[in-house]
């Protein structure tokens, strides 16, 4: 454990450096953060300018899913995105074949994948995404108890792991077949996650339920702020993300061992 | 001008770019998302009564123009340029008896053909799905051809010269990432510029980036007749010089200063 903090920590400081090597752009991202946030929280205003509520959902409920929605996509901004693009992306290490020197390396290879690369600017985005939350509580008032806030934490915490199961499994899927951006596809789903699940129609709905769990990772945990959430619920989601997690290890680990170097 | 060497480099990108094809589609789906997410809320919310005029269809339609405009006009090589510029290859197109706008053009038409391959088939299915209501006349068709030509004009110009930034700051990929943001938020993709708020709808009108995706919807569907029309069509027209002109002086004060980084 001491072994792995100390790798974090050497990754977090290499990749600082990196970012730091080009600070104009630096300071450009800062701007690209905060107008990220300004579209999320506009596009709200703009729509709850004109109806009240939707489908139940009201101005504050949804801002609770967009602060969620903010959150977890910092937490992958900050390690897990960048990570993982560099083993998969657009010449990435099984592109080019540079995971020959990674696998010689003394260390666990999904550990390696998962923590390597720090865009550390996301932390920015982390407290802009904990402001929305924390102002979403705040709309809600008095709607809102201590129970209801353990079961979000406890919500947010599985949703994160199933987030992090998620995108482990759709960048093991590289290994089949290298040419194809799975984890590219994902993301373009992902951003359906900014608003609630039950404002998409019927089909799309189950789907983003079942198939790819994206209302688990936002819409639930917001829903614990407002009313509560029932016990079988909450069982099941820390049992899928529990679930999720093995299985993607798993399939990536698998994947792993297809990897036949690539030669330029 | 050698346009006939010209010629010939749009037509060898365009085949090497259909080759990787899945590749593209990847990138056609990610960008029909977002338009496709305030589709699905819009309508939604207009699913009993009307919001301002706007019914469940014509959100439907209004959307599905934009998700076609947006594909048609993203000019995505300009990402590359500042790549290029920054790992020093563009030294190697500075070579060829051609201007290198020609290498970003070739690519540009590449690309258009191969995201249309993906974007028209799956606008057409969810057109059945959603049945969107499209109230357009001839004039308003006609109308939408010079409207969508200046917009793709103006949005490639304007990533251009914005990545020509690169010959002064090597990395200028965050900075498009900021006009990708504003495009976003004020060329009709939130919300139709109609529905935005006062001052938010002012700062639209007077930016160039509506110009660049809304202002074409909005003519096919119907939504600007008589004055507005022609007060849009000079806006765009007079953004696009500056474009125009923007690039032309970057271009070449630009070039001055390179000095081929790495190589």
């Amino acid at each position: 454990m001491r072994y792995h903090l100390k790798l974090i920590g050497l990754f977090i400081r290499a990749s600082a450096q990196q970012e730091l090597a080009y600070r104009a752009n630096f300071l450009i991202s800062l701007l690209h953060s905060l107008l990220n946030f300004g579209t999320g929280l506009l596009g709200l205003l703009v729509l709850f300018e004109q109806v009240e509520a939707i489908r139940g959902w009201d101005f504050a409920s949804t801002l609770a899913v967009l602060g969620v929605y903010l959150t977890v996509g910092a937490v992958r901004d900050l390690f897990i995105g960048p990570s993982l693009d560099a083993l998969t992306g657009i010449n990435g290490d099984i592109w080019a074949g540079r995971l020959d020197f990674t696998l010689m390396r003394p260390v666990d290879i999904q550990f390696w994948s998962s923590f390597r690369q720090w865009r550390l600017l996301a932390v920015f985005d982390l407290a802009l995404g904990a402001g929305v939350l924390a102002k979403a509580i705040f709309e809600l008032g008095a709607a809102v108890t201590a129970s209801h806030l353990i079961t979000f934490l406890i919500l947010l915490g599985s949703g994160m792991i199933t987030f992090y199961a998620v995108q482990l499994a759709f960048t093991g899927l590289m290994f089949w077949n290298p040419g194809m951006l799975f984890s590219w596809v994902f993301n373009g789903i992902f951003q359906m996650a900014r608003y609630p699940v039950r404002l998409y129609p019927g089909g799309l709905r189950l789907a983003l339920t079942w198939i790819v769990p994206v209302g688990v990772i936002t819409t639930l945990p917001a829903q614990a702020l407002t009313g509560d959430v029932p016990a079988l619920t909450l069982v099941g989601s820390l049992f899928l993300a529990a679930a999720l997690f093995t299985g993607a290890s798993l399939l990536f680990r698998t994947g792993l061992r297809r990897y036949a170097s690539a030669s330029s | 001008m050698n346009h006939r060497g010209g010629w010939a480099l749009v037509r060898s990108t365009w085949l090497s770019w259909m080759q990787h094809r899945s590749f593209f589609f990847v990138l056609a789906f990610g960008w029909m998302i977002p338009p496709l997410v305030y589709l699905l809320v819009w309508s939604t919310a207009a699913g009993s009564q009307a919001i301002n005029g706007f019914t469940r269809g014509e959100f439907v339609a209004y959307y599905l123009v934009l998700i076609l405009v947006n594909q048609l006009t993203y000019a995505q090589t300009n990402w590359t340029v500042g790549d290029v510029i920054r790992e020093g290859k563009i030294s190697q197109m500075l070579l060829y008896p051609m201007s290198p706008l020609y290498n970003t053009l070739s690519s540009e038409f590449a690309g258009k053909v191969v995201y249309m391959t993906f974007a028209v088939p799956v606008t057409a299915v969810l057109a059945v799905l959603l049945h969107p209501e499209l109230h357009t006349t001839p004039g308003h068709v006609l109308a939408f051809i010079p409207a969508l030509i200046f917009a793709w004009a103006l949005r490639f110009f304007w990533g251009y010269w914005l990545a020509l930034l690169a010959f002064w700051a090597t990395r200028a990929d965050a900075l498009l990432a900021v006009q990708d943001t504003l495009v976003f938020l004020l060329a009709g993709q939130v919300a139709p510029t109609l529905l935005l708020p006062g001052a938010l709808r002012g700062l639209a009108n007077v930016l160039p980036f509506r110009y660049m995706v809304g202002f074409p919807v909005e003519v096919l569907t119907g939504q600007l007749n008589g004055s507005a029309l022609w007060v849009g069509f000079a806006a765009q027209v007079g953004w696009l010089m500056i474009a125009v002109l923007l690039y032309k002086w970057m271009w070449r004060t630009g070039l001055r200063r390179y000095s081929a980084i790495g190589g």
